[in-house]
């Protein structure tokens, strides 16, 4: 192909048209040297995504057969409730038996509370705020990033060669338990400061693909706008209290980061057809083609991950406590009052329903071709996950957690590792591992290991 | 199935609530410290009330809504305005989120995005650019200075410093295009609106014996975002010109004036759709097979006739706030009248103003279908959840959450018994490690049990007549219309509302050193014979919303 020989400059002027920049090629190609195997900002990228479900499993234990546990340790056997993954079993590894070692502390109140305290466990590998739930700022939960900030704010992730977007977030389910904290958003950068996700397709296409790329002059006009509205910020900055002060200082960062984007290439891709499906992605609250969003949102997904416009993602298919209505399985009312009403069954078939959703991702991601020959998923790793075990009694033991995609080589796909009272935090330093980022150690507040899960990682 | 059901129903039970166990002979309220709630009771804490100290100051960014209106005020209708990061609600109200939020990289993108859209859209329409601008931009900075200076002032609701205007000027020259001599004023109102001057509240007030008091600009910003959820408009910046918003007269006057701005309909219903909670309604889904009548357009006319319930009361009628719970007039359109079995009037259109009949079982705010709606479950009623409503809602008094391992079950006992809901619930309160709260709510929601899950009314459940009656601080009463006539004349009920008002208009709790405030506002508020709006005149004057505590470096 004629691309291929153009230097990165030159293609990238070619793009400066005033309207949606479309090549034939995905562009990655078309940023390989003469060889056609590096990457112009260095090795292939990897990237890391969170698939995330609320209200955890149909439960083991009081008098339920274990349905969600395989069988075997390599190419492990699917249980009922994994059934749907039995094509990926190559692509996924399962991970059994781990739990949150976090300290809950008996004071102040509310440090119990199993959604919060599972988000914060699942995805930041830490307790809740210790506050307690009465402190005003206890909405935002989390004490510190969650994974997919970690590692998309690493520089050895990230720096060398930025994205046009440092991470996307989405959701699926438009049922929310409360419209604030948690219960919204399981991506964030640090204390009260979240990445609030995008709920619909629409808006999501209009993110990744519907932003024209802009002349030169225009990018340059637009950072000079920024660079004034950033002088209106630093002369307000020492004027604010310590606290909003830090608000307004990350209100900085995101200018500078526009600024850089504006004033950096733009980057090339081929905007893929607007999603449609009758009756839309939405549905109405009772009745929800969440299985259809989610397979929408995964294939923009896809094709923003390979073009390089970004290499994080979360998708919170069910927000925590999720009241979403699986009517599609026959539920009556939504899954948090059925898990509470001790509805095993509806929480089973919801399980497997999920993780037919989670394979519709998988095949999108298998299916999208990553430079060098291989899948998306084949370059990724996802953390599959929820804030429970079990529903009924907001039980973290046996935590669900699944490893999906082969990390770029990093990932050998296909274990059961099973450690019964495991340590959680294990997940998450063995993903890291996998990225390449040098972590020996990972976990907070009594979940501290240095120990990856060696079995997983090729 | 149902055997399954039945056999878990009643065993869980026992060990359901063993999170949360106090004594049940005692009703003490919960403490603040294992409350976990979105309302508290510091308001009704007894014992001596220390003297009033201003609270913090807040620095929140335009709510959704806010941000919206402003666009409209500044340039007119018929923009498409993106929602750029959602808002949260925290402790029930946008403007505290608003307040606590860092902003994100996609929301500023979002402002990035749709200043450049919305000023695109006016720049190139010649009429609206000429009526935005005024003059036609030349070699000479005069025009940008003179347009730039009286939009600043509007945009950032006070004049702009010496530099900032230059600042702006100085933009604009540097981004005109050659071949279009408009695009650098485009460009530099674009910025106006991602400046932080406008996307947050500045209100920081100056030092003033030890405490902040907000300048005049900051007086007439804020009396616009509480009473207008938009920006002022040029009266009331023109009173902060003149300084007259900088004494309490001042801010009285102008008040009293927005008060009679359509405007004030609209951020009075923000507030009350907030503190009501009736975005619960927006995606409200229920059982189909039990409520086929159930539709997104029902909720949303649900929705509406408490909007219009409560307009009447402080608006229209502009009488006593508690009528809100008694007032047996309405607002109904067909799809209500349906659900409500009542005629719909020959010759209306949409909503019309009904009475309900004399009879019938529903009349004020409690008994309207959207709050019967939201404070029940998707298949059935709760009266622990209507119960809690009237607790924490309209008392301020909070109820503890239930423990993780609650059991929502209470599924009919095995044998073939068919009990009622009522019935199950007192087998539920018999566990004493769940009655401590349960005591709290259910004696207060079995008082709506016939209204059923989507707000119909209801005279029979498994085959028995329902039993409607209540217990109110220690009073039998039967059904929602006596227990809403005791909560009007309950004197929690009007201080709730007082410190939840206070809360939505400052953004944030309130503080402890507030508590003698709230009293004092309380005490007003009855003394006016509980009209809304002379509580929201007698706020905005007070020292709570014009003074604030120094900032902690």
């Amino acid at each position: 192909m004629a691309t291929k020989s153009l230097s990165r400059r030159t293609i990238l002027r070619g793009t400066i048209a005033g309207s949606i920049a479309s090549v034939a090629l995905p562009p990655l190609e078309a940023m390989l040297d003469s060889h056609g195997e590096a990457y112009a900002c260095g090795t292939v990228p990897k990237r890391f995504g969170v698939f995330f479900w609320g209200n955890g499993y149909g439960w083991i234990g009081r008098g339920r057969p274990d349905t969600w546990t395989p069988s075997g340790t390599t190419m492990w056997t699917p249980s009922e409730q994994l059934a749907p993954l039995a094509p990926h079993v190559g692509n996924v590894s399962v991970i059994t038996g781990l739990e949150p070692k976090t300290a809950i502390p008996s004071t102040p109140g509310g440090q119990g509370d199993g959604h919060m305290r599972g988000v914060a466990n699942a995805l930041s590998a830490d307790r809740p705020r210790p506050e307690g739930f009465y402190h005003p700022d206890h909405i935002f939960a989390l004490s510190r990033p969650t994974l997919d900030q970690v590692i998309a704010r690493h520089p050895m992730f990230s720096a060398m060669c930025p994205t046009r977007y440092r991470s996307i977030e989405v959701s699926v389910s438009n049922n929310r338990f409360h419209d604030y904290g948690t219960w919204t958003c399981i991506s964030y950068n640090g204390q009260e400061s979240q990445n609030l996700p995008i709920r619909s397709v629409d808006q999501l296409f209009a993110q990744l693909f519907g932003v024209p790329v802009m002349g030169s002059r225009e990018n340059s006009d637009r950072a000079l706008v920024l660079d004034a509205v950033a002088a209106d910020a630093r002369a307000l900055r020492a004027r604010l209290g310590a606290s909003d002060r830090a608000r307004l200082e990350a209100h900085l960062e995101h200018i500078g980061e526009i600024q850089r984007n504006l004033r950096a290439s733009a980057p090339m891709c081929m905007a893929p057809a607007r999603p449609m499906r009758a009756g839309g992605f939405d549905g109405s609250p009772g009745d929800e083609p969440i299985a259809d969003k989610v397979e929408a949102m995964a294939r923009l997904l896809a094709v923003a991950m390979q073009c390089d416009l970004t290499r994080v993602f979360s998708i919170m298919f069910t927000g925590p406590g999720s009241q979403t209505v699986f009517r599609a399985v026959g539920a009556p009312s939504g899954l948090h009052q059925l898990c509470h009403e001790n509805r095993w069954d509806i929480a089973k078939s919801a399980t497997i329903y999920t993780m037919q959703a989670l394979a519709r991702v998988l095949n999108v991601f298998a299916t999208t071709m990553d430079v060098g020959g291989r899948s998306l998923l084949d370059n990724m790793v996802m953390l599959a996950t929820s804030e429970f075990s079990a529903g009924d009694q907001h039980e973290v033991n046996e935590f669900p957690v699944l490893l999906c995609g082969k990390g770029g080589g990093a990932l050998r796909g296909g274990v059961h590792y099973r450690q019964p009272a495991g340590n959680l935090a294990r997940a998450h330093l063995t993903i890291l591992r996998a990225l390449g980022l040098p972590y020996t150690e990972y976990g907070f507040n009594g979940a501290e290991t240095n120990q990856p899960i060696a079995e997983v990682l090729a | 199935m149902r055997t399954v059901r039945l056999l878990a129903a009643l065993a869980p039970v026992v060990l359901a609530c063993n999170g949360v166990i106090r004594d049940p002979s005692t009703r003490t309220p919960p403490t603040r410290t294992d409350a976990r709630t979105l309302t508290d009771a510091t308001a009704d804490t007894p014992g001596p009330v220390a003297p009033f100290e201003p609270g913090s100051l807040t620095f929140p960014r335009l709510t959704n809504s806010q941000y919206r209106n402003a666009l409209t005020e500044l340039f007119g209708l018929g923009l498409t305005i993106e929602t750029t990061e959602a808002d949260t609600n925290p402790f029930l109200f946008t403007n505290i989120g608003a307040s606590l939020a860092t902003v994100s990289q996609r929301g500023v993108e979002g402002w990035e995005r749709t200043s450049r859209a919305v000023t695109q859209t006016i720049f190139a329409d010649p009429t609206r650019r000429m009526a935005l601008v005024g003059c036609t931009p030349d070699a000479t900075d005069t025009c940008a200075r003179t347009f730039l200076q009286r939009f600043l002032r509007r945009a950032w609701r006070r004049p702009a410093e010496a530099e900032e205007l230059d600042r702006y000027v100085a933009l604009a020259r540097s981004t005109t295009a050659p071949d279009d001599v408009w695009s650098g004023l485009r460009y530099a109102t674009a910025g106006a609106l991602q400046s932080p001057n406008f996307v947050y509240r500045v209100e920081l007030g100056v030092e003033n014996g030890g405490r902040r008091k907000y300048t005049a600009h900051e007086m007439a910003s804020r009396l616009a975002f509480a009473l207008w959820d938009s920006i002022p408009d040029e009266e009331l910046l023109a009173a902060a010109d003149n300084n007259s918003l900088s004494t309490e007269e001042g801010v009285r006057a102008q008040a009293e004036r927005m008060l009679r701005s359509p405007r004030a309909r609209a951020g009075v219903r923000a507030f009350f759709v907030q503190y009501l909670g009736l975005s619960a309604l927006d995606h409200l889904s229920r059982d189909a097979a039990q409520f086929p009548q159930m539709t997104v357009t029902l909720a949303e006319s649900m929705r509406k006739e408490v909007e219009l319930l409560v307009e009447d009361v402080v608006f229209t009628q502009d009488v006593d706030f508690r009528q809100l719970f008694s007032q047996r007039q309405s607002f109904i359109n067909p799809e209500l009248a349906q659900l409500y079995n009542v005629p719909y009037p020959a010759g209306g259109a949409g909503f019309v103003r009904v009475d309900l009949p004399e009879s019938s079982q529903r009349g004020g705010l409690l008994t309207t279908a959207g709050i019967l709606a939201i404070t029940s479950h998707q298949n059935s009623t709760s009266p622990t959840a209507r119960g809690r409503y009237v607790s924490e809602r309209l008392r301020c008094e909070p109820v503890p959450d239930p423990p993780g391992n609650v059991q929502f079950d209470l599924g009919q006992p095995d044998g073939g018994m068919r009990l009622t809901l009522r019935e199950r619930l007192e087998r539920h309160r018999a566990n004493p490690a769940c009655s401590a709260c349960h005591l709290i709510t259910d004696p207060l929601g079995l008082g709506f049990e016939n209204f059923d899950a989507i707000g119909a009314l209801r005279t029979m459940e498994e085959g028995m007549a329902i039993d409607a009656s209540g217990e109110i601080n220690g009073e039998m009463f039967v059904g929602a219309r006596a227990l809403s006539a005791r909560l009007a004349t309950d004197a929690r009920v009007a201080r709730c509302v007082v410190k939840q008002l206070y809360r939505f208009a400052q953004g944030r709790l309130d503080a402890p050193g507030e508590t003698a405030m709230l009293a004092q506002l309380t005490t007003r508020f009855e003394e006016n014979g509980f009209r809304f709006k002379r509580l929201l005149v007698e706020l905005f004057a007070s020292e709570g919303f014009r003074f604030a505590a120094p900032p902690s470096s």
